[in-house]
């Protein structure tokens, strides 16, 4: 178990960072026409992710969700190369196949999203249970969010996960909206982890906007996993700062209170200068060098080539090249 | 060599795989110390043990997503569905996750799952335990369907398939099980992708799979006897079908009947009726005809079945009024 040292909450502070900035330089491309098909970034849920990508190691599993680009580069994935998949480029990292719904990276153990929301709850056990029956020591965290409590999968996977004592680490971000659909209004809970415990799954809920106590939570699952304990459930509460595509739906006060009040980037900057482990002006240069660093993923990407159009029809089938569809 | 029947040549292989190679375990619904509702896992439990042949709760997607997610880590899952009507509890698991696995993540990522199933009507299952599922599988990339009609060729290409690297479906039509022949011990496989002439003619060509090429083959010994020599075709391996054979057959005979017990719509007849239209019109002395189970449920009287499903004096009057065209 990892202690908060000053060197490891900074560098979670500059991750924190680097999602922020990838995300809003991606919205920018967005908009700009550079990045095809839908977008949805992790804005506002930094915290959740860092605390998550400090607490795997490259061996450990990770199947990221639609929000999860910056889980995406923080698992070992050079982040040009991420940039590059979401801007359907022929370096991308899926060579342009996959995109910001499927990106994957065998090297580093990211199994990649499965846009079926909480479909692959179950494939994620699945890889827990091949490494559990070949003697790994190994876990898999998968992200779902507060909507995907309402898919089948979610009770089959975490019913056979307890069962099983499988290493799964669920991850849930409670952003509290499936796309419009508040949490309470749909489901008969507003607190996910009561689904845990009725598959005798240890659970707890976090502040997932606050840095230090979401990774101490994350910390604790993942002991509990790697002593052959059995899967754990995390409740992440945090918000999305995406709305909708006509706009911002929810209440002001709300709007407030997450987008200002109580947005994680600040808070972790305040703890930081309060306990005294950095100060104003090295914060402010984790910043600008983090926008340096993203700005030349974006670049890679845009002067990478788009994919030969002859790989559209490779690898439907795994080593039968014979086949031509 | 040893007289098998159907039921047993699986369990022989099962058992064979499961002695040579580590990876391969068995999981689905009472296959376990029961045996499977056929019988056909029956002892592989003892042998086996627990870990290696998963009873599990009646959640197919979760058998699937397990399947398919150890799969990707190295083992070679072999699942089992006990009634192919049931697939359509696992069909997003089938269909996005293990048949676009190899494709999306640009060949990162491997599916080697065999998925089980017993199909087929004839015997008053109902309209949920007499269905055949090749139909809607049909149009999904990166599928294959395996469907044999002996033992012989049942036990060698289930070996095939658990290690071939793509998502298998394994059709086991449930009026060959009983179905015995000499099989030899031990390991062999028997390719898949390949039809075979199961008799050889020169006057039409009937090109199908599972309990029809019985049909079609005591159709075609009718036919004998009024002068009609009939070539049958037993595709064996469903998607992809083998057009090589299939088309020289037509080429040779000028005449295609193609037979399924499946719906008239949209399925496995549709595929080969176009195809052979579109390849072999030049050679063609009469339209394709189908014969195929009607667009109908599959009702629970037998009477009533016996309407909607191909049988041979059906496949009979097909070839009469071939013969005439």
């Amino acid at each position: 178990m990892s202690d908060l040292t000053p060197e490891r909450y900074l560098a979670m502070y500059r991750d924190m960072h680097r999602i922020r900035k990838f995300e809003t330089a991606l919205e920018l491309e967005f908009k700009r026409g550079n990045v095809p098909g839908m977008l949805h970034t992790g804005l506002g849920q930094e915290a959740t992710q860092v605390a998550i990508a400090h607490t795997l190691r490259t061996v450990d599993g990770l199947f990221p969700d639609h929000r999860c680009h910056g889980l995406l580069f923080l698992k070992g994935t050079p982040g040009k190369l991420i940039m590059a998949e979401l801007f359907g480029k022929a370096t991308g990292i899926c060579s342009g196949k996959g995109g910001s719904l499927h990106s994957a990276d065998a090297t580093v153990n990211n199994f990649g999203d499965n846009s079926i929301e909480g479909s692959f709850m179950v494939t994620a056990l699945g890889v827990a249970l091949g490494w559990k029956m070949q003697g790994e020591d190994r876990l898999v965290a998968v992200m779902v969010g507060d909507g995907t409590s309402g898919r089948g999968e979610w009770h089959e996977s975490m019913n056979l996960a307890s069962v099983w004592k499988a290493p799964v680490l669920y991850c849930c971000v409670n952003n509290g909206y499936a796309i419009s659909t508040a949490v309470g209004f749909s489901h008969a809970t507003e607190n996910l982890v009561d689904f845990a415990t009725g598959y005798k799954i240890p659970a707890e809920q976090v502040d997932g906007n606050d840095l230090p106590a979401a990774f101490a939570a994350t910390q604790r699952a993942a002991e509990h996993i790697r002593s052959g304990k059995g899967p754990y459930f995390l409740e992440y509460k945090t918000w999305r700062w995406q709305g909708l595509f006509k706009g911002e739906f929810r209440p002001p006060e709300e709007v407030q209170y997450w987008k200002v009040e109580h947005e994680p980037i600040k808070l972790a900057r305040e703890d930081l200068l309060q306990r005294e482990w950095a100060s104003e002006d090295a914060l402010d240069q984790i910043a600008q060098e983090v926008d340096e660093e993203i700005e030349g993923w974006v670049k890679f990407a845009m002067e990478s080539p788009s994919p030969d159009p002859n790989k559209a029809t490779a690898n439907v089938y795994a080593g039968w090249e014979d086949v031509q569809p | 060599m040893t007289i098998m029947t159907t039921v047993q040549a699986i369990n022989d292989a099962l058992g064979v795989k499961m002695a040579e190679d580590k990876s391969v375990y068995l999981l689905g619904e009472d296959i376990g110390w029961m045996g499977g509702d056929f019988g056909v896992t029956r002892g592989l439990y003892d042998e086996f043990g627990g870990e290696r042949v998963r009873d599990t709760p009646l959640s197919e997607a979760a058998i699937i997503g397990a399947a398919v997610g150890s799969a990707m880590v190295g083992m070679r899952p072999v699942a089992e569905i006990m009634f192919a009507d049931f697939l359509t509890e696992c069909y997003d698991q089938l269909v996005n996750n293990a048949a676009k696995m190899h494709y999306m993540f640009d060949g990162q990522f491997r599916a080697p799952i065999v998925v089980r199933a017993a199909c087929g009507g004839g015997f008053g299952g109902g309209p949920h335990h007499s269905q055949q599922a090749e139909g809607w599988f049909m149009n999904v990339p990166g599928m294959v369907m395996v469907a044999p009609t002996n033992p012989y060729d049942t036990k060698g290409m289930l070996i095939a398939s658990i290690e071939d690297d793509n998502p298998i479906l394994f059709l086991e039509h449930k009026a060959l099980y009983g179905k015995k022949m000499e099989v030899p011990e031990g390991k062999y496989t028997v390719p898949l992708r390949k039809a075979k002439v199961a008799r050889e003619g020169k006057d039409v060509t009937i090109v199908t799979a599972m309990k029809n090429v019985y049909d079609a083959l005591a159709a075609a010994e009718k036919a004998a006897a009024e002068d009609i020599s009939v070539e049958v075709i037993d595709l064996r391996t469903i998607r992809p079908w083998d057009r090589e054979t299939v088309l020289n057959s037509i080429r040779k005979t000028g005449r295609a009947i193609v037979v399924t017990e499946s719906p008239k719509t949209g399925g496995l007849a549709a595929d080969l009726s176009a195809v052979i239209s579109e390849e072999a019109f030049g050679d063609l002395k009469a339209p394709v005809a189908r014969v195929c189970g009607l667009d109908t449920p599959i009702p629970f009287s037998l009477p009533l079945e016996k309407v909607i499903l191909p049988d041979e004096n059906k496949v009979l009057a097909a070839i009469k009024a071939q013969m005439k065209g």
